[in-house]
Order: structure tokens, then C-alpha cells, then sequence
């Protein structure tokens, strides 16, 4: 195979010069060509791909940063909401312990206002009833004298007796045991 | 109503291309294009495909101007356009050479990429080719001498950039291997022998590795005819197209081409960046694996 190379390249000389002369290949203009190709390597690396590159990469740490942050917003949400739903528990469990004792001192209070209650409308009863029984006795008393004094008016009228003491005393006995009798 | 204004409006448009592009053969000899781009002053040695070359240059350097002049960390306009290009460049790329080896040649093959694409295009503009000078040489030979060629259908720019790369293949191979290893990729056996085996494949793989140096020589001659080739041929077959037909109708035959000179210039310019990609990556595909 190389042997049939070389012979190829042997038996055709003046294939290169022919290249050269019908492409007018080679020299200045081919040294001309390389330096404008130099230049828009020159250029474009450093004027579009350099920024460029630069620009996405720096978009690209954005959205790296940007998604970490995210995760670690996510990752507080989360460690937030549990905190806020073990406040929240505790605060129920906290309430209900609140209500509880709420209602058992309302319970406690209710009844020993009832007691009290009770206990204040016995002595009123206790009061009306000893007061009642006082003015029964005073109106009696009162009754007495005026039964008394009505009988010996009406007697000393009628009979022209003027009764004693011991007398009046002893109407008045006997028509009070027949007024309670 | 707006369908319909629509729908007459393009049509209008690629007539309109076409006769651009039909607009100055008049003034072509006919006789197609020479192979070779020609110096436009005798003074100056610059030819007609140089000039192109140094239009792409500059619209090249304006656009990268344009687009990152104020960069933003929120894209916009121009440099969307040019972020968009980079990144879609560097990432199909980075999926053929592997992050590491892409990190470090990108700027190689998109430069490569995008000089030869915008190359291809303003080659395309109409006039290039087409508007230029009747010469009369000493032998009473007439001939035309065109203005602006386009840049790749030089061989001399294909060639700059073929041969750039293939000294750039040989620093980055040798850098990503070692110059032992290098040799020993070309040249050293494949696989586990032991004993009779190895002393039998020695030089078997020794032929081998003289086929694949053959290979490598020869990779930025072909790079070189391919670019040019594929160019001068779009050229030519303009060229030759627009003269089957009279005159004032030259456009109509071309515009079908016009179009696939505009997919042949995409296609080229992927064509030659990802060879060039793939070549590098098969001698710094062992260098890679060990890195990695």
C-alpha cells in the first residue's frame, strides 16, 4: 500500500505545482488568508465567546444559587411548618388543659356560689321568719292592750264599773286564749 | 384580506431575489467562474476573495460589537441572538467532545463555524461573482474579472483554515495525551496479547498506525476541497444556470439553486466544524476517558 503511494506520488510530480498553479495556491495570499482567519479567531474569543461565556456562565451560578437557595427556603418552610404545628399542638393540648381547669373552677366556683347562695337565702328565711315572728309577738302584744283596753272601756260603759287591774288582766288572758284557742 | 396580501407579497419577494441575483450576468462572461479568486489591483496583492473575507470579518466584529456592548444578565435583542448562537454552538459540541475538551477548543471551532457561515452567505449576496470587469488579456483573450468572490470558494482560505486546525489538532493532541501516549495511540496494539500474539500483531498495527498517519495527513487536504469545492460548485451552477435562459429571465432557473446555496452554506459550515471536532476527538478520546 505504501509502495503503491510513493509510486503514485513518484509518477505524478508536478501534482502539487499543478494545484498551485490552477488555484493560484500558496504565498502571500495564503499567508494573507491565515492572518484574516487569525484575526477572527482573535476576535471572536475575545470580543463574543469570551463575554458570552462569561454571561451564561455567571446566568448558570445565578440559577445554581438561586435553586440552592430555594432548596434551603423549602428546607426551612419545612422545619417551619412542623415547628408551627408542634406550637400549634402544644397550644391546643395547652388550651384544652386551660379549658378543663376553666370548666372544673367554674364547676368549684358554681357551687360554692350556690352554697353561698343557699346559705344567705337560709338567713334571709331565717331573718324574715324571725322578724315575722317578732311582729307577730309585738301585734299581739299590741293587740292585747287594745283588746284590754277596748273590754274595760266597753264593760266600765256598760256597767258602770271601773275594773281593776287584776280584772283587766284577767279579761285580756281569757279572751286571748279564745282568740289563739 | 391580510391572508391574501400575504399570500402575493412573498412570491413578489423571491422574484425580486432572483432578479437581484440575474441582475448583473450581463456583465459576466459566461465562460464561468475562474478556480481562483483573482487580484484585483497590481499593486496591492489582494484579490477579490480577500475583500470578501475581510466584509465577513467586519460584519463579524460589528455583530459581536453590537451584542455585547451592554451585557445583562436578562438577555435581550442582539445579545439573546448571540447567547442563543454560543450556547447552542458550545452545547452540541460539548454532547461530541465531552466538557472538558469542549471547554478548551471551543473557541476554535466556533470561530470556525460561524467565519465560514457568514463566508457562505455574503458570497451569496447578489452581485458577488456577477458584478466585475471585461478584461482583454496580451493573446486577445477576453475575460471577466469580478469584483468580490465569495471567500470560501478560495482555496487559499480553506486551506488556512484546514491547515490551522490540523497544526492546532497536533498541540491539543499532544497536550491532552502525552507525547508517548500519542504515539502509542497511533501506533501501539489495541487489546490484551500476550506472548506469539503480540509479537504477530506488533506489526500489524504497526502498518496500521502508518495508514492512520496517512489518514491525518491527508484530513486537511480534504477538509480543504471540500469547503472549496462545495462553494465554487454553488458558484459555478449559479453561474451556468442563469445563462440557459435568456436574459431578462436568468433569475428563474437560479432561484431554486439560490435556495440551496443557502442550505449548502449551513450544511458545509456544520460539516467542516463537526470533522474537525470528530478528529479531535479521536485522538483525545482516550486522554478524555482517563481524565474523567
Amino acid at each position: 500500500m505504501i509502495t503503491y503511494l510513493a509510486t503514485a506520488a513518484a509518477e505524478q510530480p508536478g501534482a502539487f505545482e499543478a494545484i498551485k498553479t490552477s488555484f493560484d495556491f500558496g504565498g502571500w495570499y495564503f499567508v494573507a488568508q491565515v492572518i484574516n482567519f487569525f484575526i477572527v479567531i482573535f476576535i471572536l474569543k475575545k470580543f463574543a465567546f469570551g463575554p458570552i461565556q462569561n454571561m451564561l456562565e455567571q446566568r448558570r451560578a445565578r440559577i445554581a444559587e438561586g435553586e440552592e437557595k430555594l432548596k434551603q427556603i423549602e428546607q426551612q418552610l419545612a422545619a417551619s411548618e412542623q415547628t408551627t404545628a408542634a406550637a400549634i399542638a402544644k397550644a391546643n393540648e395547652e388550651a384544652i388543659r386551660l379549658v378543663n381547669e376553666a370548666k372544673q373552677g367554674a364547676t368549684a366556683f358554681t357551687e360554692q356560689k350556690a352554697r353561698e347562695a343557699i346559705a344567705q337565702a337560709q338567713q334571709i328565711l331565717t331573718n324574715a321568719e324571725a322578724a315575722a315572728k317578732a311582729d307577730r309577738e309585738r301585734l299581739g302584744m299590741e293587740l292585747k292592750r287594745e283588746f284590754g283596753r277596748l273590754v274595760a272601756a266597753t264593760t266600765a260603759q256598760v256597767t258602770g264599773k271601773v275594773l281593776t287591774a287584776d280584772d283587766q288582766q284577767r279579761i285580756n288572758e281569757d279572751v286571748l286564749v279564745k282568740i289563739e284557742g | 384580506m391580510r391572508a391574501v396580501s400575504g399570500m402575493t407579497r412573498r412570491p413578489f419577494i423571491l422574484i425580486l431575489i432572483g432578479w437581484l441575483i440575474s441582475l448583473t450576468p450581463v456583465l459576466a462572461s459566461g465562460e464561468g467562474l475562474p478556480l481562483y479568486a483573482e487580484r484585483l489591483w497590481d499593486a496591492l496583492p489582494i484579490t477579490n476573495s480577500m475583500v470578501m473575507v475581510w466584509l465577513a470579518v467586519g460584519l463579524i466584529i460589528l455583530f459581536c460589537q453590537a451584542a455585547t456592548r451592554k451585557m445583562a444578565l436578562v438577555p435581550a435583542g442582539l445579545q439573546n441572538f448571540a447567547e442563543w448562537t454560543v450556547e447552542s454552538l458550545y452545547d452540541f459540541l460539548g454532547g461530541l467532545l465531552g466538557e472538558r475538551l469542549n471547554k478548551r477548543v471551543f473557541w476554535f471551532h466556533g470561530s470556525v463555524f460561524l467565519l465560514i457561515l457568514v463566508n457562505n452567505y455574503v458570497g451569496l449576496i447578489p452581485g458577488v461573482g456577477t458584478i466585475g470587469w471585461h478584461t482583454v488579456d496580451g493573446t486577445g483573450h477576453h475575460g471577466f474579472l469580478p469584483l468580490l468572490r465569495g471567500g470560501n470558494a478560495d482555496l487559499n482560505m480553506t486551506a488556512a483554515m484546514a491547515l490551522t486546525f490540523a497544526l492546532l489538532w497536533f498541540y491539543w493532541a499532544i497536550t491532552e495525551n502525552g507525547l508517548k501516549r500519542f504515539f502509542a495511540h497511533l501506533f501501539a496494539p489495541k487489546g490484551e496479547f500476550k506472548g506469539v500474539m503480540l509479537m504477530f500483531m506488533l506489526p500489524v498495527f504497526l502498518f496500521v498506525g502508518v495508514l492512520e498517519v496517512i489518514s491525518i495527513a491527508i484530513r486537511p487536504i480534504a477538509l480543504t476541497f471540500r469547503l472549496f469545492g462545495n462553494i465554487y460548485g454553488g458558484e459555478q451552477t449559479l453561474e451556468k444556470v442563469m445563462s440557459l435562459v435568456p436574459k431578462p429571465l436568468a433569475f428563474l432557473p437560479a432561484l431554486p439553486f439560490y435556495f440551496l446555496e443557502l442550505l449548502v452554506g449551513l450544511i458545509q459550515a456544520l460539516v467542516f466544524m463537526l470533522l474537525c471536532a470528530v478528529f479531535l476527538k479521536l485522538i483525545c478520546d482516550h486522554g478524555d476517558e482517563e481524565h474523567h
